[in-house]
């Protein structure tokens, strides 16, 4: 072929391949959540006091700095809250091993301060390894912070005299600024956490 | 149409080779490690039944821990329930699956931790199956 045509045809070719590329990322939304609700507007978590496993103050401020994964349940429970905070535990590790550099915590709390002590909440949030913490304290501290993020939460009286807890079933992101951003409904699906915490934590 | 003594016996010996085995049987037993703080564990399991009556499981026993409950789990509009059941119903020539955020067995008291559990189950008063199995990581 002679020369010329020869480089008209690749320069054609280059053109037509670049337009092609610029249409498809114009029109081609961004990846998205899946998963997840995001809150139109980040919402500031109000002034609470509940204590650590380590029966140290645990207040807004303590979740500055980092992202959380907020999860709401009880220790006298087998087999729902174990089940999540497994998954939020193994999502943890699976950021981890794809290198990311945002990996959120994961906070306990239990809605149950007759039975679950300082001590009882930190054996139980170490249980499900590294990242994890546990928080308990008095009731009204705790209705602080749950009337104002829409978790639900009461006794339900059970054979013998002994009780269980109904909670709300939802994880609860919250960013560096210490505002609820997104939640997650269940049921818990490790992959789900997987593709849309990136996501979430990335956005403005 | 009358049959002979001989007829009977052979029917009666013969019904009685055919019927062996257990009715019911467990598969895929899972036992968690007890909780710390409440020293639970929640045991998951299949049950199979190939008779043609449903199993009704009334109770479950187990000599590792103080008390076994039945109990089931689920999400209602948003809100995780964990209720206790009367009874464990395997359908007839089915099976009833325990499996996490369902049915489950909620096992508590047991001192000290166990390595295996057995578990044993009874339908009113009849002990139908004796599961032995060890405690997962």
């Amino acid at each position: 072929m002679n020369p010329l045509r020869l480089l008209l045809a690749l320069v054609s070719l280059v053109a037509l391949s670049t337009g092609a590329w610029l249409a498809y990322r114009m029109t081609t939304p961004p990846a998205a959540p899946q998963t997840a609700t995001v809150l139109p507007a980040p919402l500031p978590l109000p002034e609470f006091s509940l204590l650590d496993g380590l029966g140290d103050r645990f207040d807004r401020e303590a979740m500055r700095g980092h992202w959380s994964l907020m999860f709401f349940g009880f220790t006298h429970c087998p087999d729902i809250c174990p089940l999540t905070l497994q998954v939020l535990a193994a999502a943890r590790a699976a950021l981890a091993d794809d290198g990311r550099q945002q990996i959120p915590d994961v906070l306990f709390v239990s809605v149950d301060p007759e039975r679950d002590s300082v001590d009882t909440v930190r054996g139980y949030a170490a249980h499900f390894g590294p990242g994890v913490t546990g928080v308990t304290g008095e009731l009204a501290e705790l209705r602080k912070l749950t009337d104002e993020l829409g978790i639900y939460f009461g006794k339900v009286p059970t054979a013998g005299g002994d009780y269980s807890v109904d909670h709300s079933a939802a994880v609860l992101l919250i960013d560096p600024e210490a505002r609820f951003r997104a939640v997650f409904g269940a049921p818990h699906e490790l992959a789900a956490y997987v593709h849309d915490l990136p996501l979430l934590m990335a956005a403005p | 149409m009358s049959r002979s003594p001989a007829t009977a016996a052979l029917l009666l010996l013969l019904a009685a080779c055919t019927g062996s085995g257990p009715s019911l049987v467990a598969e895929n037993v899972e036992i968690t490690r007890p909780l710390p703080g409440s020293g639970m564990s929640a045991a998951y399991l299949e049950l199979h039944n190939s008779s043609p009556e449903e199993i009704r499981i009334t109770r479950v026993v187990s000599p590792e821990f103080a008390a076994v409950e039945l109990h089931e789990s689920l999400v209602e509009d948003g809100v995780a329930r964990m209720r206790p059941l009367d009874s464990l119903v395997v359908p007839a020539r089915g099976m009833l699956l325990l499996a996490r955020g369902g049915k489950h067995l909620m096992l508590h008291g047991a001192a000290p931790a166990p390595d295996t559990v057995s578990l044993q189950f009874y339908a009113d008063g009849e002990l139908l199956l004796t599961v032995t199995a060890p405690v997962g990581d």
